[in-house]
């Protein structure tokens, strides 16, 4: 097949793009066969002998682990994307009904900001809270609770860590929509004597819903994956806390620095990537059927 | 046509609701700002407060006391921030051009190859090994910049921007008129992305300033340590004095100095996340705006 000259310029604008996605997207996903070698670091990626099952079996021996790291990391996702979804449509809603708008711009800029400061700072300022002898939280409330040593308190404290970084930002998107909205089916729902709670429920949630499907059809394809700075750092990767902090990122990325149990971990991670995709494919085939205009592709 | 009308009790009490989660929102960001300026005896003393007692700049001057290495890595972040996302930018408007091109017999393939990712990836251990045992780039800076110079979503963004807002004829003409396509990207079609590229722009540059996870796997040379990782030392080495309580006096006094203080931490944190909340208000408006198109269907 001739390529038409003009077709070449096109070609080689691409090109870049095309490399670098090859080169540090698609042979990351090659160097998922590791779940399946023995690696040996002289060795090389290619060179390491096949080891057949052998790493899944080590998955399923250490059963404790592996349950606890899937089920905090199925937790969390669960966790955060109802908890998010329902904040984040809220404050889009109030923000969008707020008569004082130039303060709202303000306002806007306020609730933004967090997303913007990464969990490496954000480690300090929940460390001020919470840190023992000098923490504000203790002090206020006359407490002496060693929260970096206590599990049980983690998953309300990372709920609220990741609801103040991320709502702001999520609602932004919501807003978005909201004003697109025509004011006309507003009015008409207002001479039709409908309160302001009746328009929000027949009028601004219908016309969310395609995107919260979007939204959550995206993040379905994320359910193993978490934000691991919020996990790693904001935890302070501290080891009393890992029964209900310890999740699959987290747990991948402390093997990699400690080089242990690497069977274990390809496997863990071949696990990760392929059914993560298989729920995003799975999530939009169901969406397909529900509704063929809010899927995916 | 508006008429002017009252304001009612509902919507005074919305905007209190509102403007009690503003501060709430705000409080924690503030306290990073107290804490700077404290004293470090009043902060040892009395902990950490909203409104401290007694304010000084001595975190700020103890910053600035083990500054050199500060230095280094603010201008690591620096150059890493700047030509990753200049570089990102241009692949990525590059590659955006030509998917919005619909007579590019390769428009198809170029879309399924650039999905393909954000579907699927083959997750932190893969890559560790693979940028380290088969490239042999361990403590290469360009693996701060390339592997995240092109996100799926922000091509869309940019290819949807073309298709949107850029007029066709204005493509057109320029190829009656015999320009080639670099003369009609870069002459006609780049210029007339500005709101796209601000936006992208500006979530490229806030990616690259907060990331923190590839430098903590790939560098490890002095030199080559972003502001990110600075922080998770400075982290790193209280955690170490915490933990060893049975270091002798003598020598925690001849670490005087050293040892980061309290205020002198925040004084870093507020010199690390300061660039960005003063660049987000300017770019603010884009941002928004980009953030809109990106959620056009694709």
């Amino acid at each position: 097949m001739k390529i038409p000259r003009r077709f070449r310029a096109l070609i080689l604008m691409a090109l870049p793009g095309v490399l670098i996605l090859f080169f540090f997207d698609y042979m990351v996903m090659g160097g998922l066969v590791l779940a399946f070698k023995n690696f040996d670091y002289r060795l090389g990626i290619w060179s390491s002998p096949w080891s057949g099952i052998e790493n899944f079996r080590f998955l399923i021996a250490s059963r404790s682990t592996f349950f606890t790291i899937t089920r905090n990391t199925l937790m969390y996702y669960v966790i955060f994307t109802v908890t998010g979804m329902i904040l984040e449509i809220s404050l889009a809603i109030a923000m969008d009904q707020l008569v004082f708008k130039r303060i709202g711009k303000v306002m806007q800029s306020i609730f933004v900001i967090p997303v913007f400061i990464s969990f490496t700072a954000v480690q300090f300022i929940v460390y001020a809270f919470l840190s023992t002898d000098m923490g504000m939280i203790n002090h206020l409330f006359g407490l002496s609770v060693r929260w970096y040593l206590e599990a049980k308190y983690w998953p309300v404290i990372l709920t609220i860590v990741k609801l103040w970084s991320g709502t702001g930002y999520g609602a932004v998107l919501f807003m978005s929509v909201l004003a697109g909205i025509d004011p006309g089916l507003y009015e008409a729902a207002q001479m039709d004597g409908a309160g302001k709670w009746q328009q929000i429920w027949h009028i601004t949630l219908p016309l969310l819903k395609p995107m919260v499907t979007i939204m959550l059809l995206l993040s379905v394809g994320g359910v193993l994956h978490s934000d691991t700075g919020l996990f790693y750092q904001v935890t302070r990767n501290s080891g009393s806390l890992y029964d209900t902090t310890q999740v699959l990122d987290s747990y991948i990325l402390n093997a990699v620095f400690h080089n242990a149990d690497f069977g274990f971990t390809a496997a863990a991670s071949f696990f990760q990537s392929v059914v993560g995709t298989m729920l995003i494919l799975l999530a939009n085939m169901a969406v397909r059927r529900i509704n063929p205009d809010d899927s995916l592709f | 046509m508006r008429k002017k009308r009252k304001i009612t009790t509902g919507e005074i009490v919305l905007f209190l609701i509102l403007l009690m989660l503003a501060i709430t929102t705000a409080i924690p960001v503030l306290f990073v700002f107290t804490t700077a300026f404290t004293d470090e005896s009043v902060l040892a003393s009395e902990g950490y407060r909203l409104l401290p007692s007694a304010l000084s700049l001595d975190g700020f001057r103890a910053v600035l006391k083990y500054g050199k290495k500060l230095f280094v890595s603010y201008g690591v972040t620096i150059f890493v921030t700047v030509t990753g996302t200049i570089f990102g930018i241009l692949v990525m408007s590059m590659y955006g051009y030509v998917l919005s091109r619909k007579d590019f017999p390769l428009r198809k393939f170029l879309t399924v190859f650039l999905m393909i990712p954000m579907l699927f990836s083959g997750g932190q251990l893969s890559m560790y090994i693979i940028f380290t045992s088969l490239y042999h780039m361990k403590d290469n800076i360009l693996l701060l910049i390339l592997p995240q110079s092109v996100q799926t979503i922000y091509v869309i963004i940019l290819r949807t921007y073309i298709t949107s807002s850029v007029p066709g004829e204005l493509m057109d003409s320029a190829r009656i008129d015999g320009a080639g396509e670099y003369t009609t990207f870069f002459r006609i079609v780049f210029p007339l992305m500005k709101p796209a590229l601000a936006s992208v722009g500006f979530m490229m540059a806030t990616m690259y300033w907060n990331d923190w996870q590839n430098a903590l796997l790939f560098m490890d040379s002095d030199n080559k340590k972003p502001l990110q990782l600075l922080l998770i030392n400075i982290q790193r080495s209280i955690e170490t004095l915490l933990s060893n309580r049975n270091i002798p006096s003598a020598a925690l006094a001849a670490m005087q100095g050293r040892v980061p203080q309290y205020s002198a931490t925040m004084a870093t944190v507020v010199v690390v996340i300061l660039p960005v909340m003063i660049a987000y208000p300017f770019f603010q408006k884009y941002f928004i705006k980009g953030l809109t198109i990106g959620s056009v269907k694709y």
